[in-house]
């Protein structure tokens, strides 16, 4: 077995993402949430989400994954009202928009924890128009090692 | 009209749109020169191959955009999951579109919608286990007479004039089959809310429409018992029902007692909800099954379970079962048959053989004669580990593909964990030290605490070849098919409460809760059961590195496999880099080759000279903004020619059609912020 077109891409490296925040701005690996909200949302998880999304977020042949490679590129360079409009409009799929605000915030809260986003001492906004101001980062910065 | 009439009719409220009229006049002149695409695999083989090259090499990255469609607006909410493939015949494209599943007939040339069908289902359409826009339509003719078939999300058979989307009077009851009657079954709990579906698309062969059926996911069923996925053929004439096949044999049926302790009266599931195909030729149909009822345990089911993720070959005009195989023993890993058997006309050692290629999780391609069922390659028995589940039954035995060799991971070792640095190998394996490892087949364990977890597989429920299957070069005789190499299953079990399930054993892990995996809004009132509290030091690992994944590259792959020699010619990594990876601090200054993508819902399409696939993931990189490329290969070799960017991933399997003499491709993207959108893409008018 030949193996082809493995070009390199080593050339991408040391570049700055295009998308990359700058140290102002605030992003997920801020703390922008707290544990007992995001405990909050796993119990709206198992009830709301995890039928099509899985147990371990891993999602399936219905639904896709909130958790690993697929997950963190799609939203990487957004920023969390992004996502937060995203659950707020379309989930759960069999009825969608019936959670409220502060139950779409505890369940995107339980996403970040399962992806180890880091806990804070405030809790996630309601408001899409405030979460904008949150991106979402998939890789960890350097200095928040 | 009483109020309970206004209702039952409100909720089912059928519309037609004609738009425009369909340019028959033109199309007719130019008929003879276009290249259709009239199944949903390009043909009812399943090679999602048309012999084009007007897009080549030379002009690949000349591509833009020549229409694009939104689905947002065909249903009462957007979509992020198009999974859908068009058609193009006779001087039309069709295709399903948004949460609705309309049906929509446009231009082929400009995207203009000629008309537009949908159904309002109501409840049966909103508790249907597989909903939104599904993966496709079936067209049929008989030179006089143009139908659209296509299965609404709560499992009717539609059947529409092509001209104007208005259904076919004469089909069935004004134009559907309701598919949750005459099954010989009664679907349960009542055909409203009773689980049965399909989200394929079906297919029509010799005025036959064949239909299999899906149900919710497995891993954690409420039951032991559930509705079974049996296929059925119809007259495409008249709706009737011609035959139907059962993937679980009632009594007195060939496999029957494969299915101990009575077991076959009670299990379900087991259908088929992928492609299915046909050689018309020969008469007879290929129907790739799913797994049982829980999909990862078995004690409730023991023996062989047939024709649980068995490849089945019955008459295209009986359903009589001819052939059969039965890929995996005892299901027990969810490797249901994901995608359609592709059939190619081969030559084995200087023998011409009408073989069946079928691709699968595991990543094994498995190759038969297609009229016989006998392996081209051996596939010997050979020894798998069995298990210590209380309860399970285990086959000691699987059948191994000796050619050609797995095109992708299906085991875990070791050996395949990330490799970038020795400190992340040892991060990997401090993880995985908590899980069982081991081969292909390497069965599922109970969760504790103390470990393992479970057994950690790859290869398995996302591993592989999923839905949108390989394709097929009937030239060249290679098999084109994309790969997950990198979805990573744990597998642990965890006794269900009876309160919860009355199955055994069901998914998770220990010192987690035990939760059944529900529908919304159920054990959410009082009285409902309390989950154990967590234990500390349990619970979910995750399964990557700071969002590095676990596994080596590469992570998602393309691979050529020469049919006539059963060997893979060349495999490649299939997609950027992810940002993840790409910018990970750990592999700062390093250089790393294409890693390729951990998803598994990437199709290909192959034309004359090249590999057409999109990525599964947006990438953001210095060549382009946030997105996903659809990229070309030279099919010889493997080597990227050309790519060409999409504002989100490729959902649905490309397809390709000429039509007044420009070919045309056509990609469903969707996912992330970005919901559904068929974008066609040509060549710039001045280089035709």
């Amino acid at each position: 077995m030949a193996i082809a077109g493995l070009g390199v891409i080593g050339a991408f490296f040391g570049m700055l993402r295009a998308q990359e925040a700058p140290s102002s701005e605030r992003s997920v690996w801020d703390g922008v949430y707290t544990e007992e909200q995001a405990k909050r949302g796993e119990a709206l998880y198992e009830k709301q989400c995890s039928a099509c999304h899985g147990d371990k977020l891993a999602g399936r042949e219905s639904a896709p994954p909130l958790t690993g490679g697929a997950f963190l590129s799609n939203w990487n360079g957004l920023t969390l009202g992004d996502l937060f409009e995203r659950i707020r409009r379309t989930m759960p799929q069999t009825s969608p928009g019936k959670l409220t605000r502060q139950q779409n915030a505890d369940i995107l809260a339980y996403v970040l924890s399962f992806n180890k986003f880091p806990a804070g001492k405030t809790e996630l906004y309601r408001q899409a128009e405030m979460l904008k101001e949150i991106h979402f980062v998939s890789e960890k910065p350097a200095a928040k090692k | 009209m009483s109020r309970k009439k206004f209702s039952e009719w409100k909720s089912l409220i059928v519309w037609a749109v004609v738009l425009a009229a369909i340019p028959a006049s033109s199309s007719a002149q130019t008929r003879t020169k276009d290249t259709e695409w009239p199944s949903y695999a390009a043909d009812l083989a399943g090679t999602r191959y048309r012999p084009l090259d007007q897009i080549n090499a030379s002009n690949f990255n000349d591509l833009e955009i020549a229409w694009r469609i939104k689905t947002d607006n065909f249903g009462d909410r957007p979509e992020y999951k198009l999974e859908g493939t068009p058609l193009m015949v006779n001087g039309v494209l069709y295709a399903t579109a948004g949460s609705r599943r309309a049906v929509i007939a446009l231009d082929p040339a400009t995207g203009e919608l000629l008309w537009i069908h949908g159904e309002h289902e109501g409840k049966r359409g909103g508790s249907a286990p597989r909903q939104l826009s599904g993966r496709g339509l079936a067209y049929w003719s008989d030179g006089k007479e143009e139908r659209i078939l296509y299965i609404t999300p709560g499992y009717r058979l539609i059947c529409l004039n092509a001209k104007n989307g208005i259904r076919v009077p004469t089909f069935g009851d004004k134009g559907e089959v309701d598919l949750k009657l005459n099954d010989d079954q009664e679907i349960l709990p009542d055909l409203t809310t009773g689980e049965i579906g399909i989200q394929s698309a079906p297919v029509v062969a010799k005025d036959t429409v064949i239909i299999g059926a899906a149900f919710r996911e497995g891993m954690t069923p409420r039951s032991m018992r559930n509705n079974k996925g049996y296929v059925r053929g119809f007259d495409v004439r008249t709706g009737k029902r011609l035959w139907i096949f059962h993937t679980i044999p009632k009594k007195g049926e060939l496999g029957y007692d494969t299915w101990e302790k009575g077991s076959a009266e009670y299990t379900g599931n087991t259908g088929v909800w992928t492609q299915i195909t046909v050689d018309e030729q020969l008469g007879l149909v290929y129907l790739p099954v799913e797994t049982p009822t829980s999909d990862f345990y078995g004690g409730h089911r023991p023996g062989n379970n047939l024709f649980g993720e068995t490849l089945v070959c019955v008459d295209l005009k009986t359903g009589e079962r001819k052939w059969h195989f039965q890929l995996v023993h005892h299901p027990l890993w969810d490797m249901d048959i994901s995608s359609a058997p592709i059939l190619a006309d081969i030559t084995v050692e200087g023998k011409p053989v009408k073989a069946v290629a079928q691709p699968t999780k595991q990543g094994f391609l498995y190759v038969f004669d297609r009229a016989t069922g006998k392996p081209v390659w051996p596939m010997p028995e050979k020894p798998v580990e069995v298990g210590n589940v209380p309860g399970e039954t285990y086959s000691p035995t699987q059948p191994i593909p000796s050619k050609p060799l797995a095109y992708s991971r299906n085991g875990t070792s070791i050996d395949d964990l990330i490799d970038f640095t020795p400190a992340l190998r040892e991060r990997a394996k401090e993880i995985v030290s908590r899980y069982h490892l081991g081969p292909v087949y390497t069965p599922p364990v109970v969760s504790k605490v103390e470990g393992p977890l479970g057994t950690l597989t790859l290869g398995t429920a996302s591993g592989g070849t999923n839905w949108p299957g390989g394709s097929y070069d009937p030239e060249t005789h290679m098999v084109y098919v994309y790969a997950c190499n990198s979805c990573m299953e744990p597998i642990g079990l965890v006794p269900a409460p009876k309160e919860i399930s009355d199955i055994k054993y069901i998914a998770g892990t220990a010192g987690q809760e035990v939760e059944i995996l529900k529908g919304p809004g159920e054990n959410a009132g009082a009285d409902s059961p309390k989950p154990a509290k967590k234990k500390a030091g349990a619970g979910y690992v995750p399964m990557n590195i700071d969002g590095l994944p676990l596994v080596k590259p590469p992570y998602g792959t393309i691979s050529a496999i020469n049919l006539d020699k059963g060997e893979i010619s060349w495999q490649i990594a299939h997609g950027e880099t992810d940002d993840v990876v790409r910018n990970s601090p750990a592999l700062k200054g390093m250089s790393i080759p294409r890693t390729g993508q951990e998803t598994y819902n990437v199709g290909t399409l192959v034309t004359k000279t090249l590999v057409i696939a999109g990525e599964g993931h947006v990438t953001t990189t210095a060549d382009h903004p946030r997105g996903a490329m659809l990229r070309a290969y030279d099919k010889a070799t493997g080597k990227e020619v050309g790519a060409v960017f999409m504002p989100a991933p490729q959902t649905g399997s490309p397809m390709t059609y000429m039509v007044n003499g420009k070919q045309y491709i056509v990609v469903a993207v969707s996912g992330g912020p970005y919901s559904g959108e068929y974008i066609a893409y040509t060549l710039p008018s001045n280089e035709e």
